[in-house]
């Protein structure tokens, strides 16, 4: 089933948590609503699931205005980020309880419900666990088991309000890939909160960055990572070098360096900033007369395959992160307060707004 | 009963000194006293003691004590849940005010509560004088007990089920409107069994409250034996009438009685802990 | 069993308007009402009821009550008694706390239990023992009438069943607090050179004052307003062993009720300033504990 939202707004307060968001959810995707915190996602996803109101805007189910339709009659799988399992029952019941709770005549039987509950147990791996209390899980037991027990009733969507956030590092990565095998093999339409770039650009087959209630961009995780839109997305996902200068006619100047910027053709001496991801750096010894910007090379941090270096400009102007292959590092010899000379080897430029 | 010394090296001074004065002032208030309860009551032969608290005036007046303060803490559970439920969930003007007053049963003296409610609720009272002409009499009758330990036990359920609602988290709701339930269902399946513990306890601890109290209740019981006569009014006659053994051996009754139910209640505690775990 | 008086030590807060967990305004307001309705039968109508009582028969009256040699000996002595009991509670429940809750020992959970004791019992029964043992006919009684000491029908006697009363409040207020806060910060102290009484004066206190306060309060409350225990042990000698709530009893049943109600009115005024100074204790624990950033929408 496909997901609408059309013009969504809602504020707590003085704050805007959502400002007009319009957004397409296609039938059998797998979509991260990815930003920081106090971003709107987490309230998005509510509004969709019918937990919260929107003070405007509508959501379509299937084409169709579910807006007016209370949480329980939306039929939508909500997955809490704290599990909200419910600690009087054993994970059984926790599972049958959307089963037990559907009016009389659309009710399973007790063996009709039994064999459920035990498919989704198998489903999520914890067969063994039917007869446990939530308390006798661990995180990411119980994490698995609030999914069986958003699934038991067969949802057209599933809603998952950043499933890994409670979760320790390693236990989260094994999690984030069965998720992805479990939609592969289920292919409910997806929506999972997250603020944690990895597992959306993992995990996901389109990412929607929001920031400050708006959405910035949405996309294949390659193309949101490999072409960001907006200076926010650059600077979220992943980290980034900025290079202030001046863009004038198409060319985008700093230091003593002048790059391409064809996209601002009509640019005119305006403020500008040029971004670089750490592995877009070129380092190289100085020559006089070089192109590049005069850097001494703070700290060399050797990872594998990789040197991770952080460089300070000589102007003042602040850090640069580069990453380079470790055997460039070793072919440089390279050395803690060399000067080197640092060049983007490609760089996205944004024009300063106002 | 002994206290092992401490089992873990600890670099903190005073223990000694601390667990020393602790047991020491606990015996000579407590346990002693007590002690000399059972004691005495050891003293009299079991036909006697069998005698004394089976006479048909004691029986009465335990009945009346027993079954007024299960009375009233049905009445409190029902009703204390239905206030802690309000003070939780909604927002009203005077709701701090009423939240702050609902203690007043602890902080007021029981005789003043006990004059107080007589007064309300005589045939000339505030309330008294509308309940009378439909044929209900309050004061001076068992009716009268259970409205007095109802006002004693008020705050029990309310304080005991308050802050285990507050915390319930509004995230189990909305599993549970998410996967369907009505608000009735999530109110029977989910809100319910996880206060139950609390509302349980509360209503345990009026009820031993009421069973023991003395001040609110004689004022506004009326005190005839056989009929409004509650047991511990009967020990201070006893005891007026210089019948120690008497008075004794349904003090010690009523502490057995008092002891199984704490007992209960620690266990109806433990399970309580260990089904519900400490986090969700 | 007692009453369980936690510091409740945040608020939650519900938003006011959500649909998935909220009822019809109908709903709501029915509860509303009927939870007032209950409150006010029980409790405020009652309440008011003592003050009116009181003032029935006019200002003079009220206050003549009050200035009565009896009256006024009675409100000393219940202030005196309860001087006597609070301090000797509050000692014995910081030394409870220290011990139970920073240091591990065997028979713990039994001495918790012990400790709770007294609210279980009647208070009947709470001056029923005293009376066992120092009363005339009790174990030492002889011996004590011999030397002309007197406990029951006298001063000690009603110190004594006070503080059986109000035995556990401190100690109960102060162990759970205690053992949420964790030995670290006195260890620190001591490992920083502190001696014992430094740590405890300058780390522990600073730390359980409010829930020292809190037991102190309520554990005044009791004393100031037992009737049951102190009925059996003072013998009622007006003008000497009459305290407060046994001089309403007695007016009362001389069928002076305005005399009565004008006593206990100044209880009443006492069980209200408990309150209030309960309230604020809370109120500023929550503040004090309280993370004023943490407000705003949950993300």
């Amino acid at each position: 089933m496909s997901i609408e939202v059309r013009g969504i707004g809602k504020h707590f307060g003085n704050f805007t948590a959502l400002d007009n968001v319009s957004l397409d959810f296609p039938t059998g995707e797998l979509v991260a609503l990815l930003g920081p915190s106090g971003c709107g996602k987490t309230t998005l996803l509510r509004i969709i699931a019918g937990l919260e109101t929107a003070e405007s805007g509508s959501v379509l189910f299937h084409g169709e205005d579910a807006t007016e339709r209370e949480a329980r009659e939306r039929k939508v799988g909500f997955v809490f980020q704290h599990y909200a399992l419910f600690r009087h029952m054993t994970v059984f019941e926790n599972i049958a309880f959307g089963l037990r709770v559907k009016p009389r005549r659309e009710r399973p039987g007790e063996k009709g419900i039994r064999d459920k509950v035990t498919s989704l147990l198998k489903l999520v791996q914890l067969d063994w666990l039917a007869e446990r209390y939530p308390s006798q899980l661990s995180g990411g037991q119980r994490q698995r088991i609030a999914l069986a027990r958003a699934l038991a009733v067969e949802p057209k969507v599933l809603l998952l309000d950043e499933p890994f956030g409670a979760l320790d590092a390693k236990v989260r990565k094994e999690l984030r890939r069965w998720l992805r095998r479990l939609h592969d093999e289920i292919h409910v339409t997806s929506i999972f909160v997250t603020h944690d770039q990895e597992e959306a650009l993992e995990v996901a087959d389109r990412v929607v960055l929001m920031n400050q209630g708006r959405v910035e961009q949405i996309g294949t995780p390659e193309e949101v990572y490999e072409h960001p839109a907006t200076p926010f997305v650059y600077g979220f996902l992943g980290s980034v070098n900025l290079f202030h200068g001046r863009a004038h006619d198409g060319v985008m100047h700093f230091g003593n360096l002048a790059l391409d910027a064809p996209e601002h053709g009509g640019a005119e001496n305006a403020l500008a900033v040029a971004y670089t991801r750490p592995h877009e750096i070129e380092v190289g010894r100085f020559a006089p007369g070089d192109p590049g910007i005069l850097a001494r090379l703070k700290r060399a941090l050797i990872v594998g395959p990789s040197a991770r270096l952080e460089l300070e400009r000589e102007d003042g102007a602040g850090m640069i992160e580069a990453e380079i292959p470790s055997e460039l590092h070793r072919r440089l010899a390279l050395r803690e307060g060399d000067t080197l000379l640092v060049r983007p080897r490609r760089t996205k430029v944004f024009l300063n707004a106002a | 009963m002994s206290f092992a010394l401490r089992t873990r090296h600890s670099v903190l001074p005073g223990f000694g000194l601390a667990l020393g004065f602790t047991v020491l002032y606990l015996s000579l208030i407590v346990l002693i006293p007590l002690s000399a309860a059972f004691i005495r009551t050891a003293g009299m032969s079991w036909e006697a003691f069998w005698r004394t608290v089976t006479a048909p005036r004691v029986l009465a007046s335990f009945e009346l004590s027993f079954g007024a303060a299960f009375i009233a803490a049905l009445i409190n559970a029902f009703f204390g849940l239905i206030v802690a439920w309000v003070l939780v969930r909604y927002r009203f003007a005077g709701k701090k005010l009423i939240d702050a007053l609902v203690d007043l049963p602890f902080a007021l003296p029981t005789a003043v509560a006990g004059i107080a409610l007589t007064a309300v609720y005589s045939s000339k009272g505030w309330i008294g004088q509308y309940l009378e002409p439909n044929g209900v009499k309050v004061a001076f009758t068992p009716l009268g007990v259970v409205v007095a330990l109802t006002f004693i036990g008020l705050p029990f359920v309310v304080r005991t089920v308050q802050p285990v609602l507050a915390d319930l988290g509004r995230e189990l709701e909305e599993a549970a409107s998410v996967l369907g339930a009505t608000r009735r269902q999530t109110f029977v399946r989910v809100i319910l069994p996880a206060i139950l513990p609390a509302l349980i306890t509360g209503f345990a601890l009026a009820f031993a409250r009421g069973v023991g109290e003395y001040g609110s209740v004689i004022f506004i019981a009326g005190n005839m034996p056989m009929k409004s006569e509650i047991a511990p009014l009967l020990i201070v006659t006893k005891l007026e009438q210089y019948d120690y053994a008497g008075a004794t051996a349904i003090a010690v009754v009523m502490l057995v009685a008092s002891f199984l139910l704490l007992f209960a209640l620690n266990l109806l505690q433990w399970w309580a802990r260990r089904r519900g775990g400490q986090d969700s | 069993m007692s009453a369980t008086f936690a510091l409740p030590m945040a608020e939650y807060r519900f938003p006011v308007r959500r649909r998935a967990s909220g009822e019809s305004a109908l709903v709501k307001w029915s509860l509303i009402g009927t939870a007032l309705a209950f409150l006010a039968l029980f409790l405020f109508v009652p309440l008011a009821a003592v003050f009116h009582e009181a003032l029935c028969k006019g200002l003079d009256a009220y206050i003549a009550a009050l200035a009565e040699p009896d009256a006024l000996a009675s409100i000393k002595l219940t202030f005196f008694v309860a001087a006597l009991a609070v301090p000797a509670n509050l000692v014995f429940g910081v030394a409870a706390a220290w011990a139970i809750a920073r240091f591990e020992f065997r028979g713990k959970s039994l001495l918790l239990t012990l400790i709770d004791l007294p609210f279980s019992v009647s208070p009947v029964i709470s001056g029923l023992i005293y009376v066992l043992i120092f009363g005339a006919q009790g174990w030492i009684g002889p011996w004590l009438q011999s030397h002309d000491i007197k406990i029951i029908f006298a001063l000690p006697g009603i110190a004594l069943a006070t503080v059986f009363v109000t035995f556990p409040f401190v100690a109960r207020e102060l162990i759970p607090l205690m053992q949420e806060q964790g030995s670290e910060e006195e260890e620190a102290a001591i490992v920083l050179g502190a001696s014992g009484w430094q740590t405890f004066r300058r780390v522990t206190l600073p730390n359980i004052k409010w829930g020292l306060l809190y037991g102190v309060i309520l554990c005044n409350a009791r004393a100031l307003g037992e009737f049951g225990a102190v009925s059996v042990v003072s013998g009622h000698i007006r003008g000497q062993t009459n305290t407060m709530p046994l001089h309403v009893e007695i007016l009362y049943n001389e069928y002076q009720f305005a005399a009565s109600f004008a006593v206990a009115s100044v209880l009443a005024l006492l069980a209200l300033v408990t309150l209030a100074l309960k309230s604020y204790v809370e109120w500023r624990v929550r503040h004090e504990t309280s993370d004023p950033v943490t407000v705003g929408p949950q993300e």
